[in-house]
């Protein structure tokens, strides 16, 4: 086993993994304060913030051998035998001094700063840094600028730390943002008319450690501190990306994204990141409707619920049949209390698969190392990040449930055709589609085919219109559960806002359909049930899952261990917030899921 | 001392010396054929291991070992010749390549066949432009008799040379720099390792030498290592171009055994100080390497001695002479402006820090000083570069040896400057004025203080 000393202890290394010394350290639990280093990016080493002191200890003699001078931990490999010292008199006068030398041409304006409370000179300076500052000299004050429409850069804050110009090098393998001048006036820019307008543009103002690239969609709306941080799921292509949700007054504000190596990496991509706007949509339904005396009208969710459970125990009372449309923007859990709920009924009931909205084509940015301004990226492990065409979150999982209830998938257009043929006397369609496919005339077939039809939804669609009943659902955010993403990984995403006033969670109302005793359906509990029911979800064994997800269709043991990096999920130390780092009391672990 | 016959320089007072016809009628690409006909490479290396030649570009790496460092089983390897003389005061590149560009190539010749190396780059400073013509046509020259091209000699070897012209940077005269710039990038160092020996230009084992070192292989190759051990002082073998400019009668470039004193090199061949006046201080290398003062003038000028004053090194060994009324504060300010603006801005201590000397050097200038500036400048100093580790290149040395050679040397000069030079005009900053007139107080330092608060500046003599 290979060991590594740290500040004079020793600590072991982790197998079959290259680790830097901030890493390792990391995993010991001591802080290396670093700026420019991103476990995706190529090493430059020129912030100087990780530096450390480095050694060598002699596996015969134990003797041990320091390197002169300061090295920068970012590129110092933790091997066998290495010796880091990170906090003696020299680092620490160090560290205080490079903190000096960064705020000496910034700005004091972290009053109006959106980084402030998450930056990166903010907290070291606070923790390595020095209530003195002897810099008495004009400043340099660099200008202010859009590198494209959506991000501003701000760049008298900038640190040189160079981040969004390896990520656009080597990630998107744009190249939009370089470096222009020299010494301190030294800029970030865009050659004009080629603004940073990739796909993956937004990551740019996550990677910033300060506040000198900023989201103009965000700018000046909130501050970090107020912001609650939700561990969601992006709903908006079947990657799965992992997002943070920042909440604060029942509204979202933006997404970020979440590290999750086994899926999107560091990154979402920027259609992701503004899908968090459909939560806060002035046309969400807020309230049901049932249709009295041949009109919808507004009506208290239980009475409307009421009203569906009567009518659809009518027909199969009647012995006819319902269709129902399950939506690929479902949970697992959701998708199967709808199907319990329907075989329940009459077991010849019918289930099919949603409309499937797809559009262009998939687009994976593939990282190229070589394209890294340094030739050392031993350290670093790229990995794809794709953008699916088919933007629903949880096909793959809708077609498992449905796969174990009929043993086969009815694809929509199938289903369309036979419910227009009137072979039904009910559709239960159920969606959350961003953009309802459905169109007037198709709307007004489905409707023809079928004497009681429920549309359960968060928008007012063509078919809701023509609906004996409208069930107001929950949005991605207002629900918990799980999606199980392209490659077939089930993961777990958190609500982030409370149910809409007039509203109920789809999960609750398929829950108080069925006549569901126990109160409110809690997704662990319904998830732990569809483990022990579905065979292909067996790995969710308990209702609960691992931090990364699991890839459903498998079982434990047959999963080959999944190389994850060192010390779990990243986020830079100022992303973090500082209430977070101890544990607040009976707030459960991020493993678990907060609202599970 | 034996009067020293030049090595180096001896054709350069010859008619035409930039002809091929001139060079091989005075036994030219003689040494070439030698090594390439008769050695393997590896005993090229040996050759040149055994004269323990040093780069002559400023830090004085033996070039040898710099050879032997390149991968065993490497495929392709890359020669990047550094003749991106941007070091103030330096211009014996420039003689060499002007005056004898055959001898520089039978130099990339002999090493590229000692290395493998299939193409070589020469890196030629933006100004340079006569240079890089001659040097154009003498690779022609040399193309057209076949010293250079394919099959050299009929022994299978290749070469091509390319000559690159900078675009007016002195941070690409750094290796790294250079081979970034070379690679079309923008010449910002390399954190090393990887070193270029095993990764450099284009991703490949790449040998990065000065133009006076490989000018000097031919001559090791045809006499031999004992006779170029024969030259010079222990630890640093061989002739070397010394560059004297500043305040002497006769600005040259001398040709001399390595380990002459700074004392000789004015005396002897730069016909003294002007005007009759005294040494006050030199500059040994090239502004990067600091500052010796006039008591330190009979320090011999080679790889080793010369660190006994304080000095960085060698360097380019480009002598700056300053005569007695020469103000240090005009040195520094002026040094400092210039690793200011050339600092390339992409580690902290150095991007900050240089610009930072130089808006001091500049308000004590104008008359704004505060004798706590000197402890700021030497911390900043003492704290910045390779040598601490704190930066990735050595840029920011040359920024730091000055500034704490001066202040180690010439200390008392700079305090007597600022305490008489207070002008009683506004200072520079706002901030400052209002520090000196006691409205804005320095914060309070809430713990963990290392620095003392700044004292007030000090009042102009007879001011209130």
């Amino acid at each position: 086993m290979a060991t590594i000393i740290i500040n004079g202890e020793d600590h072991e290394l982790p197998e079959g993994e290259k680790l830097n010394a901030i890493q390792a350290a990391k995993l010991a639990g001591v802080d290396i304060p670093y700026y420019c280093w991103h476990p995706a990016l190529s090493v430059v080493a020129n912030c100087r913030m990780c530096e450390i002191e480095v050694g060598q200890k002699d596996a015969k003699t134990g003797e041990i051998k320091m390197i002169p001078k300061l090295v920068p931990g970012c590129q110092t490999p933790a091997k066998d035998g290495t010796v880091l010292v990170t906090d003696s008199a020299k680092v620490k006068e160090h560290q205080r001094m490079i903190m000096e030398y960064l705020l000496i041409n910034h700005p004091l304006d972290c009053p109006v700063c959106d980084q402030a409370g998450m930056c990166g000179l903010q907290d070291y300076s606070y923790e390595y840094g020095q209530a003195n500052h002897r810099f008495v000299e004009e400043r340099v004050i660099n200008p202010k600028k859009d590198v494209s429409d959506e991000i501003q850069l701000n760049q008298d804050r900038c640190i040189m730390c160079t981040r969004c110009v390896r990520f656009t090098r080597e990630i998107t393998q744009t190249g939009e943002l370089q470096v222009m001048r020299r010494g301190n006036h030294a800029e970030i820019g865009v050659f004009p008319g080629h603004p940073v307008d990739n796909p993956l543009a937004g990551n740019v103002v996550d990677l910033c450690p300060v506040g000198a690239l900023l989201d103009k969609d965000f700018l000046h709306k909130q501050r970090a501190w107020f912001l609650s941080k939700h561990d969601a799921i992006c709903t908006r292509c079947s990657t799965g990306c992992n997002v943070k949700a920042e909440e604060n007054k029942g509204r979202l504000w933006r997404f970020t994204p979440r590290n999750n190596p086994l899926v999107n990496d560091y990154w979402i991509c920027d259609e992701g990141r503004a899908s968090y706007k459909a939560a806060n949509d002035d046309g969400l339904l807020t309230s049901s409707y049932a249709k009295t005396g041949g009109n919808l009208a507004s009506t208290p969710i239980d009475q409307a619920l009421k009203f569906v459970s009567q009518a659809l125990g009518q027909v199969a009372r009647d012995g006819g049949k319902v269709a129902a449309v399950v939506s690929p923007f479902l949970t697992v859990e959701e998708a199967y209390l709808l199907a319990s709920y329907l075989k329940g009924l009459n077991a010849e009931n019918v289930l099919a698969l949603g409309p499937i909205p797809s559009r262009g084509e998939d687009r994976t940015f593939t990282p190229d190392q070589t394209k890294g301004r340094t030739g050392d990226t031993s350290f670093v492990v790229p990995r794809p990040f794709t953008i699916h065409a088919e933007k629903c979150p949880n096909r793959r999982g809708v077609e498992a449930v449905l796969a174990h209830f009929q043993g086969e998938v009815i694809p929509f257009d199938a289903i369309s055709k036979r419910v227009t043929s009137g072979e039904f006397q009910a559709l239960y369609f159920t969606s959350d589609a961003i953009d309802a496919r459905e169109a007037e005339a198709e709307a007004k077939a489905l409707r023809d085919g079928v004497k009681f039809l429920v549309v359960q939804d968060t928008l007012v669609t063509p078919l809701a219109q023509l609906a004996d009943a409208v069930l107001a659902g929950a949005t991605f955010a207002e629900k918990a559960g799980c999606y199980v993403n392209a490659d077939g990984r089930l993961q777990y995403a958190e609500a982030s806002l409370p149910p809409r006033d007039g509203s109920l969670p789809d999960l609750d109302i398929f829950a108080v359909l069925m006549g569901r005793a126990g109160g409110p359906a809690r997704s662990r509990d319904i998830l732990a049930e569809v483990a022990s029911t579905i065979p292909v979800f067996s790995a969710a064994d308990g209702g609960v899952l691992p931090e990364f997800g699991v890839v459903i269709g498998q079982t434990n043991g047959q999963a080959a261990p999944e190389l994850v990096g060192a010390g779990g999920r990243f986020d830079d130390p100022w992303q973090i917030p500082r209430y977070l780092k101890g544990d607040r009391p009976g707030e459960p672990g991020p493993k678990g899921g907060k609202n599970a | 001392m034996p009067a020293f016959e030049p090595v180096l320089t001896r054709n350069f007072a010859v008619p035409d010396s930039q002809t091929l016809r001139a060079y091989e009628s005075r036994g030219g690409y003689q040494a070439s054929r030698k090594a390439i006909t008769e050695m393997d490479p590896d005993k090229v290396v040996q050759i040149v291991k055994d004269s323990e030649l040093r780069g002559r570009g400023g830090a004085g790496f033996p070039c040898g070992l710099k050879w032997s460092f390149l991968p065993k089983d490497r495929q392709e390897t890359f020669m990047c010749v550094n003749g991106d003389e941007s070091e103030p005061a330096t211009f014996n590149n420039r003689l060499l390549i002007e005056r004898d560009p055959h001898q520089f190539i039978e130099g990339i010749l002999i090493s590229c066949f000692a290395t493998k190396a299939a193409t070589a780059y020469v890196y030629l400073r933006f100004e340079y432009i006569h240079a890089f013509r001659i040097m154009e046509r003498a690779i022609a020259e040399a193309r057209e008799a076949g010293h250079l091209g394919k099959n050299i000699y009929g022994s299978g070897f290749d070469l091509e040379i390319y000559c690159h012209r900078g675009a007016g940077a002195y941070i690409c005269g750094e290796e790294t720099g250079l081979i970034e710039s070379l690679e079309g990038k923008r010449g910002w160092p390399r954190i090393k390792p990887p070193f270029p020996a095993i990764e450099g230009a284009f991703r490949k084992p790449t040998v990065v030498n000065n133009v006076e070192t490989l000018a000097c292989v031919p001559h090791i190759i045809e006499r031999g290592a004992d006779w170029f051990k024969s030259i010079g002082t222990p630890k640093s073998y061989g002739p070397k171009l010394y560059c004297v400019s500043g305040h002497v009668n006769k600005q040259v470039c001398v040709e001399l055994p390595l380990g002459v004193t700074t004392r000789e090199l004015i005396e002897d061949h730069a016909g003294g100080v002007w005007k009759g006046r005294k040494v006050k201080a030199t500059v040994p290398g090239g502004i990067s390497m600091g500052v010796m003062s006039a008591d330190e003038m009979d320090v011999k000028l080679d790889f080793e001695d010369i660190k006994k004053t304080g000095c960085l090194g060698l360097g380019t060994a480009a002598v700056t002479v300053m005569d007695d009324q020469t103000s240090m504060v005009d040195y520094l300010y002026n040094t400092s402006r210039f690793f200011a603006h050339e600092s390339c801005g992409q580690c902290t201590p150095c991007r900050e820090g240089t610009g930072w000397m130089y808006k001091i050097f500049k308000r004590i200038k104008a008359g704004g000083g505060r004798l706590e500036d000197l402890d700021v400048l030497t911390m900043m100093a003492n704290n910045m570069g390779l040598t601490p580790g704190t930066t990735i290149c050595g840029l920011a040395d040359g920024a730091a040896w000055p500034v704490k050679n001066v202040l180690a040397k010439f200390r008392p000069e700079l305090e007597e400057y600022i305490k008489k030079n207070q002008s009683s005009k506004p200072l520079v900053t706002p901030l400052q004025k209002a520090i000196a007139a006691g409205t804005v107080a320095e914060p309070v330092a809430l713990g963990g203080r290392v620095y003392p608060a700044p004292q007030p500046a000090l009042r102009s003599p007879g001011g209130s």
